[in-house]
């Protein structure tokens, strides 16, 4: 059971999303879970497939008038628990815990080699660090929250790292045919700006395919949706989706392509040594 | 029985006919108007008028400055703006203690709320809460740690302690983009900005907050600003003024009448043909489907007092003559025979007046101008139909003591104290012709150069009274922030024609220096980047655009680095970031010389000393370095406060910026393609004269001082749209009062039959815009937009009193034969009319000097006073003229036609021609210069056409023929 740990918006980490299509813990009680075993699930497939994994991110922004800017970054993932440790161990809720995050910017040109560094820890706010090659500066970052945009996207550092499990309160809304439908209610609503937020997950896969944020006035006004599943390595990877910003009438596609499970990245390229040393060989 | 004209012989015998046609047709307007308002609501008559407040639309929506500002503001989402402050001067730390900023965070909470049908506006318009600047909607950046930088909203919840609060506000000050806009450098007050979807919102926004802030208690004050609010609520306060004046204007001409006339009875039709005028005017404009505006909200307020006008000459007759007959048919005939042409001429010079404001390029005050000379012809007609028909219902019984008794002594008609002092007047003016035209000539002197002083300048909150609480709220926020009247300077790249080839082979050129370059790297880039040199030069013969060009580069090079392998395909690598490279050079905005150019506009414009605080991209990018690279010492912090060395430098700085809680704040500033950037200008002061000013001294720096790389400058923002209006308004109506000026001119002509009189009748009115606009000027009153239509209003107006006087002083002269005799008798009933209307009108006005508008308060003073320095211009000035030229204005033995005269002609000939090319200059745009030349061909043209006609044997005198009409 992953004491703590995002579930939430499976962004870039949906990639890793690795899955019971094989038969893992899941499915042996499908179809009378509790509220804790489905958001438990949910937070795996969203956050810890593999042991490892790399993705190259291709963002587009798009603004309410339609202009696009884009990103181009590869994201590589360290599981912490047991690194290095066989993918059938990676399968059980027990094996979610600290990870770690690299991410390298390609483009737009002017930003290229830019790196983040992100150390996510259970019991207190994760380590971040920043690396900016043309100022030629490493700087540790410090953030009260982490729902801030990244890079300007309209995806959130918490959609990509994932939000603690017990920041929520969980409830099970509702069951479909395919999917079980979770509210999520914050247990300090001051330190977020959103009343509460939904979640669409796949009974089978576990994947999320729809979460929908409520303002303080009941209304939604950002939305999450998972536009393409693929399996890769046997685990469902989304591929492709796309964050909403209602009020803003802006919206972010992300594409993930080159995505890779079980890597066996090295623990020492998730240091601040190696943002200024990036570890190309990983990176392509 | 003299001659009187069909109509109103018409009137008189079927007087019953035409009080019903009038009283239908009343009715069927009325109803017409009502009629769409009325049904989809019941009766809620008042709301479905529609009613524009927004001084944008003193311009054409076409109009190239509002397309601009309209696009503007849709490329950087930028909103027109609430502003609420919030002041607390008592305490020691002002508004940044625990309680004050509890309450500045429920505001900025309550703010977020004010969507949709909370303030009755449909989904999704009102506040834009993305946009919301408030110390709990925004971000703070400083040093953390050694090799730490915090992010964290300024503040995510209110403080708990003194110190905590202190700790905000060391925050927020240190974000030059918040001091001085979110919060005031003493630190007493803050200020929250609400954006709107759309401004007409704000009424109702600041409403809703008011009504919240009444719940707080404490020693904060709250003010609401902003020129969204002043404009809104200028609306709201039109209304009820309109409620106010107009009846009040009413009641005013009403007393006045009475006591001059005694008879309720006789004063009752004036009232009647006034209030129908303004019935028929207003229905008409809700028909047409024209808004109700700040001008045409003054149409009735116009029409009453200049309908009267011609009722109270009749009356003033009546009541001289009715005792003579007692009979009212014969009395109200011969009235009307005196009066019928002056009247005629009268309404058609004010007509004139107002329907020239139609030459200026302001929609708003064309539809004024339009409507209040359509309410004057509608008020003539009613005058010589209704008038003489009402007369006849009045039963003789009534008028048993009506008018003026003869006495018995003497044959001399009783007129009271105001007909001696116009008598001694009379005398005066014959005496003391010399003298009389010496002081005009030293008055016109003067106003001349009172006139060199007009200061144009307008500014929509000034709209206000000072003690109304919007411009109290101005002046406190203005005084300590800096400043709440928003202006943008936009600066944008030039635009140039692509060239492909030209430019494929510089990108070429690059291209393989690029990969010598990195040789050493990869041995295989120079091979890469030939084969990508080559493809480019294909490419550029191909690509229509720039976007183009990479578009295609982009996609060649993502495929072949694909396919690469090993070394290779990092040199492809180097290759596509390489593309990216060159496509982001034309990103002027990330250029460190760009920004610092824009930098340097800043400091000019702060060194005028209006501009409070501006905001630029820059200064994003200085405070974003200052705190990645510093720590906490304030050396390097200050240090470092500027715009870095490169464009990469740059770049980083701005993607961090990204990083935060308003990542959009971004895109007000610049577009993302980074060619279109604003400079936010926060000016202290809304006077179009500051804001001019301002213009100029960026005008004058660039010219001086050319940017680094080629840059288009143009303003827009609210405040600088009032400057662009008032050019207009000004040109405008200056271009209107010249084509009123000889539109009345030639009426005059026509009227009298000389040109000479024509001139004399232009002289009061004339002398009256001097003295008028002369002490403006003195004084130092702002030209603004309600002086500047009074320009063109005076002039139909003050004609009037010199029509009456000339054409019954002519008539007078024909029967007495020379103007010694002929004085007194001018100065007898003719010099009262005009008296009693001087009178009436100007105090029919006064009622607007109650109002809590300034505009309406300067209409009413400038109308009263104008009207009774063209009354006293004419009294003084006309029979002094006349005095002087008599032996040239009354040449016996002259035929009447126009063309006979060959000076008349000529002269009316050569303003036709001036008329024509005002109005051909106006509207289809022709330029000056050609209408020069072809008004050099008209003018002769028309003169041998004089020459001849005058020449005809028609023309031949018929000496009697005048006097024979008299008799």
């Amino acid at each position: 059971m992953c004491n703590i740990s995002g579930k939430a918006l499976p962004v870039l980490s949906v990639m890793f999303a690795g899955l019971l299509v094989f038969g893992g813990v899941v499915p042996a009680h499908a179809g009378n879970l509790s509220v804790d075993e489905i958001v438990n699930h949910t937070n795996r497939v969203s956050y810890y497939q593999g042991t490892d994994g790399r993705a190259q991110v291709s963002m587009t922004i798009v603004d309410k008038q339609g202009r696009e800017r884009d990103r181009k970054l590869t994201i590589l993932r360290l599981d912490l628990p047991k690194p290095g440790a066989a993918p059938d161990e990676a399968k059980s809720d027990e094996y979610c815990g600290e990870q770690q995050f690299y991410v390298y910017f390609h483009r737009p040109a002017d930003v290229n080699k830019m790196a983040f560094l992100v150390h996510k820890h259970l019991d207190r706010d994760d380590d971040r660090w920043l690396y900016l090659p043309a100022l030629d500066l490493v700087k540790r970052i410090a953030a009260t929250d982490k729902r801030t945009s990244f890079v300007g996207s309209d995806f959130f550092y918490e959609d990509i790292s994932g939000r603690h499990l017990d920041e929520d309160v969980h409830e099970l809304m509702k069951t479909t045919e395919n999917y079980y439908v979770l509210k999520n209610t914050p247990k300090d609503p001051k330190s977020v700006e959103f009343s509460y937020y939904t979640m669409w997950i796949h009974r089978k896969t576990f994947v999320v395919v729809k979460s929908e944020y409520f303002d303080k006035q009941g209304k939604k006004y950002r939305e999450y949706t998972a536009k393409d599943v693929k399996t890769i390595q046997g685990y469902p990877t989304v591929v492709k989706a796309t964050m909403a910003d209602l009020r803003t009438g802006g919206h972010t596609d992300v594409e993930y392509t080159g995505v890779a499970y079980n890597l066996g990245l090295p623990a020492s390229i998730f240091s601040e040594r190696f943002l200024r040393r990036p570890p190309y060989k990983y990176l392509k | 029985m003299p001659e009187t004209h069909w109509i109103v012989h018409r009137s008189v015998d079927r007087y019953k006919t035409v009080t019903l046609v009038t009283a239908l047709l009343t009715l069927l307007v009325a109803f017409l108007a009502g009629l769409p308002s009325i049904w989809p609501h019941g009766f809620k008559w008042l709301h479905p008028i529609s009613v524009d407040t927004d001084p944008e639309n003193m311009l054409s929506k076409e109009e190239a400055v509002r397309v601009f500002h309209d696009k503007m503001k849709k490329i950087l989402s930028l909103h027109d703006m609430v502003v609420l402050g919030v002041v607390n001067e008592e305490d020691k730390d002002g508004v940044f203690n625990p309680d004050s900023l509890k309450k500045i965070y429920e505001l900025t909470e309550f703010a977020k709320t004010l969507t949709g049908k909370t303030i009755g506006a449909g989904e999704g318009e009102g506040v834009v809460e993305v946009d919301l600047i408030a110390p709990s909607t925004v971000d703070s950046i400083e040093p953390g740690a050694p090799g730490v930088v915090k992010f964290e909203w300024l503040m995510s919840s209110p403080p708990r302690t003194a110190q905590e609060a202190e700790e905000i506000r060391r925050k927020a000050q240190r974000i030059p983009f918040l001091n001085g806009t979110l919060v005031s450098e003493d630190g007493k007050a803050i200020a929250i900005y609400l954006p709107l979807t759309r401004k007409s919102l704000s009424y109702q926004v600041s409403s809703r907050l008011q009504e919240k802030i009444a719940t707080f208690k404490g020693p904060e004050k709250y003010y609401i600003t902003g020129l969204p609010v002043a404009e809104d609520t200028f609306g709201v306060e039109m209304f009820i003024q309109m409620a106010i004046s107009a009846p009040l204007a009413m009641v005013v001409i009403f007393l006045l009448m009475l006591a001059f006339f005694r008879k309720i009875i006789v004063i009752i039709p004036p009232l009647v043909v006034a209030m129908i005028s303004v019935i028929f005017t207003m229905g008409s404009l809700i028909i047409a489907g024209f808004p109700i505006h700040i001008m045409s909200s003054m149409i009735p307020i116009f029409i009453m007092p200049i309908a009267v006008l011609d009722s109270i000459h009749i009356i003033s007759e009546f009541f001289e003559l009715y005792q003579e007959t007692k009979d009212s048919r014969s009395t109200i005939l011969k009235v009307m025979d005196a009066l019928f042409v002056p009247m005629l001429y009268t309404s058609l010079t004010s007509a004139a007046g107002f329907a020239s404001l139609a030459l200026t390029p302001i929609p708003p005050v064309q539809i004024f101008g339009i409507f209040v000379a359509i309410g004057i012809m509608v008020a003539w007609a009613l005058t010589v139909t209704f008038i003489p028909a009402f007369v006849m219902f009045i039963p003789p019984k009534r008028l048993e003591t009506f008018g003026a008794r003869r006495k018995a002594a003497s044959d001399e008609i009783d007129t009271g104290r105001m007909g001696r002092i116009l008598h001694a007047l009379g005398e005066a003016t014959y005496r003391q012709a010399k003298p009389i035209i010496a002081l005009t000539l030293v008055i016109l002197v003067i106003a001349g150069y009172g006139i060199s002083k007009i200061r144009i300048n307008d500014n929509p909150t000034k709209w206000f009274e000072k003690s109304h609480p919007i411009r109290v709220a101005d002046r406190v926020l203005n005084e300590h922030f800096g400043g709440t009247y928003m202006a943008y300077l936009a600066l944008s790249a030039e635009k140039k024609a692509f060239d492909g080839k030209a430019f494929a082979a510089d990108f070429a050129r690059e291209a393989k220096k690029k990969g010598e370059a990195l040789k050493e790297e990869l041995a295989s880039a120079p091979a890469v980047f030939s084969e990508l040199a080559r493809f480019a030069a294909k490419e550029g013969d191909a690509a229509r655009s720039r976007g183009d060009f990479f578009k295609g580069l982009d996609q060649w090079v993502k495929q072949r680095s694909e396919k690469a392998q090993g070394e290779e395909s990092f040199a492809w690598d180097e290759a596509g970031l390489f593309v990216d490279e060159q496509k982001q050079l034309n990103q002027i905005f990330k250029d460190p010389r760009v920004l610092r150019y824009q930098e340097k506009l800043q400091e000019v414009m702060q060194q005028t000393g209006i501009v409070g605080k501006s905001n630029s991209l820059g200064d994003i990018v200085k405070t974003v370095h200052r705190d990645l690279v510093s720590g906490h010492d304030p050396v390097q912090q200050a240090k470092n406060f500027r715009i870095p060395d490169n464009r990469r430098m740059v770049a980083e700085c701005l993607m961090q910026f990204q990083n935060g809680h308003r990542p959009g704040d971004l895109w007000h500033f610049v577009t993302p393609d980074y060619r279109i950037s604003s400079i936010w200008v926060q000016l202290r002061s809304g006077d179009n004269k500051d804001m001019a000013k301002v213009v100029d001294a960026v005008d004058r720096y660039m010219a001086a001082h050319p940017p680094p790389v080629p840059l288009r400058h143009q303003w827009f923002g609210l405040t600088y749209i009032n400057v662009i209006w008032q050019d207009k308004m000004v040109s405008g109506m200056l271009q209107a009062f010249l084509g009123s000026f000889l539109v009345v001119f030639l009426l005059m002509t026509i009227l009298f039959r000389s040109a000479l009189w024509g001139f004399l009748s232009m002289i009061p009115l004339t002398v009256t815009i001097a003295m008028i606009y002369g002490a403006v000027g003195l004084i130092g009153k702002d030209y603004d937009m309600p002086v500047a239509v009074l320009s063109s209003l005076t002039l139909g107006l003050a004609v009037d009193f010199a029509i009456h006087f000339l054409a019954r002083g002519r008539k007078m002269y024909a029967e007495i034969g020379n103007w010694k005799d002929t004085s007194p008798a001018v100065f007898g009933e003719p010099a009262r009319a005009i008296t009693r209307n001087i009178i009436v009108i100007a105090a029919g006005f006064l009622p607007l000097l109650l109002a809590p508008l300034v505009p309406y308060q300067t209409v009413g003073i400038l109308l009263a006073t104008i009207l009774l320095v063209s009354g006293v211009s004419t009294l003084l000035l006309l029979p002094a003229l006349i005095r002087m030229l008599e032996g040239r204005l009354f040449v016996t033995g002259e035929r009447t036609g126009i063309t006979c005269n060959p000076v008349t002609c000529i002269v009316s000939a050569v303003a036709l021609v001036a008329l024509v090319a005002v109005n051909l200059h106006q509207y289809a745009e022709v330029a000056w210069t050609r209408l020069t030349w072809m008004s050099l061909v008209a003018v002769p043209i028309l003169s041998l056409i004089c020459w001849i006609s005058s020449r005809r044997n028609k023309c031949k005198p018929l000496p009697t023929q005048q006097e024979e009409d008299h008799v």
